[in-house]
């Protein structure tokens, strides 16, 4: 239940209401007051004051002054007249609260439209201020193109005169022409027999022309028997420049490399290198050299190289426990298999080489190569003469100009035509 | 005040039926030349008149094969005969007014000429006209147009060697009657300098991508400047003074922008001035400019070359199609001539170039 508050005091005038209300020891702020044209309430909790008012005011214009524990309303009424009182005396309870209800609706509606105007001018100032800096741009823009246009038209202007002194230049040039072929013929006749070195006057390359006779020069093709070879130098003696052209890592240049495949290939080739097993504890007991796969690459390579194919392909093991991504350790490895006649640790080995070497390209073509003619010979060994045929056709699509590989495949050829002859 | 800077004004422009690839002023005249490929595979050349704000056409010549290059650099100011290098690898120097038979005429190379010099012609120069050739047979060849049928110089490559295209060549240093260099250009980014009188290579090098044009600021001094463009937008500027036994010369490079340089011309009245074109149909034009000091010694006390900087004055964009071929007019200053793939040629006025 609120508590209401009811002694205030008011007077009033033609115009307006002057309504002051005590509020001993009370916070109030604009929040707390409410007012629409015909209702005014203040409300603090508990406190409650309400007044349904005589007549409608106008209640934008009407101000409420807050201070020293009293609220002042001055408010102006709608209609000049006197009030009989300040509230509308008989009011039940019903009407007092359609009436609250309507004021609430009408703060409501005024509170919209309030916010819609502020809205549209807004709108209205953006469009203007774009406008204006649109019209400032254009001008600067005109400005320009305005320069730009006297700049052409000038330049336009001196071109003309310029091509016509040119055009004059030329008919000058021309008759003097004639008249000195003319003179030309004339000595010619005269002076057939002697040769006469005439010095030639220098023509320099300035823009206006000349006009001064050029005598002697008078060259009516390239190739006329006259003087002219004797002012210039004879052609120069033949000769030939031999040149080489830069070459590169891959024999392509930059602009034709496939630079994508061949990073690729690089980096694998630098990871690889740098990838150690897991399971080093029971290699721990081993000297450093033996940790390392290019060395043991290296070993075997020796080995085979003698002739001792299973220390070889100890060594190989070892270092594919250590480092399982090179490539080149399988392939060597399938050699010695092959040696050894282990065919079918041969093939797996140069199927694992091969898988290793992609990407595609030409620096891994060797190695490619010699995997294929490998797995080729132990398919043929093991009388898969089909498989084997596969292998060394795709060793010699890498490299058709290989003679043995051409051979062998020959070969093979025969055998498998040789074999369904038979069965 | 106006606009201070130097201006590229279009004066004319004119739409082609043919491929553009190369176009040329003729020597003291108002007139241009379009060499270019007619759709049905033959040559054309096109020779055209400014007149006004339009260029009018005065003659056109049909020829088998399309016409790549060509140059007026070998011939005299009278006579003003074109050598131009074609599809076929064909060396022709034809007389414009009599243009059915050439005056001269050798298959100088089994593939397209790419690029052609001359000089010692136009009063530019001392010494004998000559023409260079550069083609995608890889080999470099120069003609003396009074000696039929084989070349004075060729360089090509040792034997067992994969061949490069050579993509432009530019003759320099011509000083004096003896003295003569060629540089070629390669599309793996080689450039090679050839001393024509002690007949070797004096210096090569590599600047990673396709060399598309190089270009001496003049054919006819002591050499001085020597830029190289490329692909991806690079050119570099050599300063070609001081040669140091191993490092060769000194240069700067700038990247201009992301798509290819197609061509690099000097100013024929400054030559520190200069005008690349670009591939995506723009045009930049540069100044270059000195160190205090053009040489000084390195730590063994051998002389090497310093090189200086280069600004750009202007940039515009013409069209949305590479612009393949640049000329400027050796008679007036700042009147030049494009033409690009998107068959038009262009004739266009830089203003300013006294103040610069």
């Amino acid at each position: 239940m609120p508590v209401w508050l009811r002694e205030y005091s008011w007077r009033q005038t033609g115009s307006a209401v002057y309504l002051s209300l005590p509020l001993r020891g009370l916070r109030v702020t604009p929040a707390n007051i409410f007012c629409t044209d015909q209702y005014l309430k203040v409300s603090i909790p508990p406190f409650l004051f309400e007044a349904i008012l005589y007549a409608p005011i106008d209640d934008t214009n009407s101000t409420a002054k807050i201070g020293n524990g009293i609220i002042f309303f001055t408010l102006y009424k709608k209609e000049v007249a006197m009030w009989e009182s300040l509230t509308l005396a008989n009011a039940n309870k019903e009407k007092l609260q359609s009436l609250r209800e309507n004021a609430v609706l009408k703060a409501h509606e005024k509170a919209k439209e309030e916010t819609e105007a502020k809205k549209v001018t807004k709108q209205e100032h953006k469009k203007y201020a774009l406008e204006a800096t649109m019209k400032l741009e254009e001008a600067e823009r005109k400005r320009i193109e305005d320069l730009k246009e006297k700049e052409r038209q000038k330049v336009t202007k001196e071109l003309e005169l310029w091509r016509k002194q040119q055009k004059d230049a030329e008919k000058q040039k021309r008759i003097q022409k004639e008249g000195e072929l003319h003179e030309k013929v004339e000595q010619l006749k005269e002076n057939k027999k002697e040769k006469i070195n005439k010095t030639s006057i220098p023509d320099e390359g300035t823009s206006k022309t000349r006009l001064k006779a050029t005598k002697g020069h008078g060259s009516y093709g390239m190739f006329s028997e006259n003087l002219k070879e004797e002012q210039l130098p004879a052609p120069r003696s033949a000769a030939t420049i031999k040149i080489n052209f830069t070459s590169r890592v891959f024999p392509t240049a930059l602009r034709e490399s496939r630079i994508a495949e061949e990073e690729e290939w690089l980096r694998k080739q630098a990871e690889a290198r740098r990838t150690i097993s897991a399971d080093l504890s029971e290699l721990e007991d081993l000297k450093e050299d033996e940790k390392n796969p290019d060395w043991l690459k290296d070993k075997g390579n020796k080995m085979f190289a003698t002739g001792n194919y299973l220390a070889a392909v100890n060594a190989y093991n070892l270092a594919v426990r250590l480092n399982n991504k090179l490539p080149l350790l399988y392939l060597n490895r399938a050699a010695c298999h092959l040696k050894l006649r282990n065919l079918h640790k041969a093939i797996e080995d140069s199927s694992k080489a091969l898988e290793l070497l992609t990407p595609l390209v030409p620096d891994n073509e060797n190695a490619r190569v010699k995997a294929y003619v490998r797995r080729g010979t132990a398919f043929c060994q093991l009388e898969l003469y089909t498989e084997g045929l596969q292998d060394y056709e795709a060793a010699l699509k890498i490299d058709p100009k290989n003679r043995t590989i051409e051979k062998d495949a020959e070969k093979i050829r025969h055998l498998i035509q040789g074999t369904t002859q038979d069965s | 005040s106006g606009l201070e800077r130097p201006q590229v004004v279009s004066h004319a422009q004119q739409a082609l039926s043919y491929t553009l690839f190369d176009c040329k002023w003729v020597p003291r005249s108002a007139r241009l030349l379009c060499l270019g490929s007619a759709p049905r595979g033959t040559g054309l050349l096109q020779l055209y008149e400014l007149r006004g704000g339009r260029l009018a056409l005065l003659r056109e010549i049909e020829k088998a094969k399309p016409i790549k290059c060509g140059t007026f650099g070998a011939t005299s100011l009278q006579q003003r005969y074109l050598a131009t290098g074609d599809f076929g690898g064909n060396l022709h120097i034809w007389n414009l007014e009599a243009p059915e038979i050439p005056v001269y005429s050798v298959k100088g190379h089994k593939e397209i000429i790419n690029s052609i010099d001359g000089v010692g012609g136009l009063g530019i120069g001392e010494g004998a006209p000559e023409i260079v050739t550069g083609s995608r047979d890889g080999t470099v060849k120069v003609w003396d147009p009074r000696q039929k049928d084989t070349p004075v110089a060729n360089m090509e490559p040792v034997q067992g060697e994969s061949k490069r295209d050579c993509w432009t060549v530019a003759f320099g240093n011509a000083y004096n009657q003896e003295e003569r260099v060629v540089c070629a250009g390669y599309d793996n980014g080689d450039i090679k300098l050839f001393d024509l009188k002690t007949m070797s290579l004096r210096w090569e090098t590599n600047i990673k991508n396709g060399v598309c044009s190089v270009e001496f600021d003049r054919k006819d001094v002591n050499m001085n400047k020597l830029v190289a463009t490329s692909l991806e937008g690079k050119f570099h500027v050599f300063d070609m003074r001081t040669q140091h036994p191993t490092k060769g010369f000194a240069s700067v490079s700038e990247k201009a922008q992301k798509s290819t340089i197609w061509q690099v011309r000097h100013l024929p009245q400054n030559r520190d001035i200069f005008m690349t074109s670009g591939g995506a149909g723009s045009l930049h034009l540069w100044k270059y400019e000195y160190p205090t000091q053009r040489s000084k010694k390195d730590s063994e006390g051998a002389e090497m070359g310093v090189a200086g900087s280069v600004s750009l004055l202007q940039n515009v964009t013409l069209s949305t199609q590479p612009i393949s071929s640049l000329d400027w007019s050796p008679d007036k200053k700042g009147l030049c001539v494009c033409g690009a793939f998107d068959q038009t040629v262009r004739v266009l006025i830089v203003t300013k170039l006294n103040k610069v």
